[in-house]
């Protein structure tokens, strides 16, 4: 049987038969779901005169979720973004099936997007409040914590917009003292690289589950770009299927490494295959094409003036 | 596809009776027969599980765990279980429970007949059989709850609880081996004689080949009851070869 089951009219007009209007499935061809890999994996490596020869649907159902997730962090492309306008409190809270980010940017009047830039030099640390005498103050046996810390509250110190407004220029220190890049501006011994960049900075603050920008961004439109574990909903558990071979030799390695009595060659041929099929996966995910890696080899004939 | 019962006793009357050994009553044959054949069937579960660690053949008919699916397939069935309340039970001449099966129904919308038709999907999924303890387990892993694409079955004695996204309530059914009907060789009176009575009779359920077999092992029992040790033996010895013909 074909693996489409649609008809063109269908794939195009989608269950309202109105051309592009949200319910098309458009692309989806290129996935499959986590209900068909267990399903074939039962079929093809389970059973009588097989390796695996009884193993629960159970198991081999959280293998493969475990394998989407790992995939999900460093094989299968992150497709997931979120755009926001940053609000005044100069925040972002992290979307809901948030694990990590690949990229934070700003965008400009033109829709090109300026990458901010992690910095490493504050945070949000829980501030425990003293006495007079410097002494730290009790509550129902609890440490008193302070709503905010000192340091948050000199990050977000440019509590103004500086002159000229968002996107403007006029910037100095007494009105953004978290502007990094000033400081770095003119440094007596060569400029810092890590600062010497004018798109802003951000911190994550993973106690309060936000990220944290530099008053430059303040009003401007950010948009994240992160990588979730592709389990968060029913419609996220796919793979691609550039990487249903390497999920399957995934989810066979891992039944067969934590079951008794399997001969430990098996188990390493196993891994082998598993550890090849996901180098496999990885590269044919990296959208690797001759003409656009052409396109940036041409830089080597261009002259570096020194 | 079946043995007959009236076959079966007229060949042990007939050896048991050369020289006189003795003879058997329908009644006594009747325990007998259900006793063989009981013998001869649970016997296939464990030929399975023992040729199943074997490489089998490609032959057409001669692949000993195909010839024992065959003879299995005839007692196999399925039927809709019963829901009670909580639990599920299982059909009444259940020998041994295979699959239960979950109905799983979705919805979907179709462009066809109407654009945004709603559409009922019903998929078979197997339940999974876990343990108790498995469950409690199982049940509070995300990655592991039981889902009505992925439903599982915790049995006990009160019968089968069957989670899905919740304790499912419908759509539950199950294969399985059912038991062989009770064989028995009916009769009556005909002056003063026992004559075979086709249409009150039973025959046995196996399938054609274990013929053999049926006498050969009703002819030990019945040896036993007509204190012929020799007849016992020789019958014994027989199943013996036979079988290790056809498992070594």
């Amino acid at each position: 049987m074909a693996l489409i089951n649609q008809n063109p009219e269908e794939y195009y007009l989608g269950p309202d038969g109105v051309w592009d209007s949200g319910d098309e499935s458009y692309g989806n061809y290129q996935f499959v779901s986590i209900a068909d890999i267990i399903n074939n994996f039962m079929i093809s490596h389970v059973g009588q005169d097989k390796l695996i020869t009884k193993v629960r649907r159970t198991d081999v159902a959280y293998w493969a979720q475990r394998a989407i997730q790992e995939f999900s962090f460093d094989v299968l492309p992150q497709n997931k973004s979120i755009e926001i306008e940053v609000p005044p409190g100069l925040y972002m809270v992290l979307p809901q099936d948030y694990v990590n980010y690949t990229k934070l940017s700003w965008t400009d009047k033109g829709g090109i997007e300026r990458i901010i830039y992690r910095t490493d030099l504050s945070s949000n640390p829980e501030a425990v409040t003293q006495n007079a005498a410097g002494e730290y103050t009790f509550a129902n046996k609890k440490l008193i914590l302070k709503a905010q810390s000192e340091t948050l509250t000199r990050w977000n110190s440019g509590s103004s917009f500086p002159l000229g407004g968002p996107g403007g220029g006029n910037w100095d220190l007494t009105n953004n003292p978290d502007l990094l890049s000033l400081y770095a501006y003119g440094g007596r011994f060569g400029i810092d690289p890590e600062n010497a960049q004018s798109n802003g900075t951000f911190y994550i603050d993973q106690v309060n589950g936000v990220i944290r920008f530099s008053s430059d961004i303040r009003g401007r439109i950010v948009t994240l770009k992160y990588i979730s574990d592709g389990l968060g909903s029913l419609e996220d558990m796919t793979v691609h299927k550039f990487a249903m071979d390497a999920v399957v030799k995934h989810i066979a390695y891992s039944i067969l490494s934590t079951r008794s009595n399997v001969q430990e060659y098996i188990v390493a041929r196993f891994k082998k295959m598993a550890s090849a099929a996901r180098r496999n996966a990885k590269i044919r995910l990296s959208e690797l094409k001759a003409d656009l890696m052409s396109q940036v080899f041409r830089n080597q004939s261009k002259w570096i003036k020194h | 596809m079946a043995v007959s019962v009236d076959t079966v006793y007229q060949r042990v009357l007939a050896i048991l009776n050369k020289e006189q050994r003795g003879y058997v009553t329908p009644q006594e044959f009747n325990l007998f027969a259900n006793q063989a054949q009981l013998d001869i069937f649970e016997q296939y579960f464990y030929d399975i599980n023992q040729f199943g660690r074997m490489p089998g053949n490609d032959t057409e008919f001669s692949d000993m765990l195909n010839i024992l699916n065959e003879k299995i397939n005839i007692f196999e069935t399925n039927a809709a279980m019963t829901y009670g309340g909580v639990y599920w039970s299982t059909p009444a001449n259940l020998y041994r429970l295979g699959t239960i099966v979950f109905d799983n129904i979705t919805t979907s919308k179709s462009l066809y007949p109407v654009p945004n038709t709603v559409v009922t999907t019903t998929t078979q999924v197997e339940v999974e059989r876990i343990n108790y303890n498995e469950f409690l387990y199982i049940n509070q892993s995300l990655l592991t709850k039981p889902t009505n694409s992925r439903p599982v079955f915790v049995a006990s004695t009160l019968g089968y609880k069957v989670y899905g996204d919740a304790p499912l309530v419908i759509g539950v059914s199950c294969n399985y081996i059912k038991e062989p009907s009770q064989a028995a060789w009916a009769y009556q009176m005909v002056f003063g004689e026992a004559l075979y009575n086709a249409n009150e009779s039973t025959d046995f359920e196996l399938h054609p080949s274990e013929e053999t077999e049926l006498v050969i092992k009703i002819l030990a029992f019945a040896g036993l009851v007509v204190k012929d040790i020799g007849m016992y033996q020789v019958a014994s010895q027989i199943s013996a070869q036979t079988n290790q013909q056809e498992k070594s």
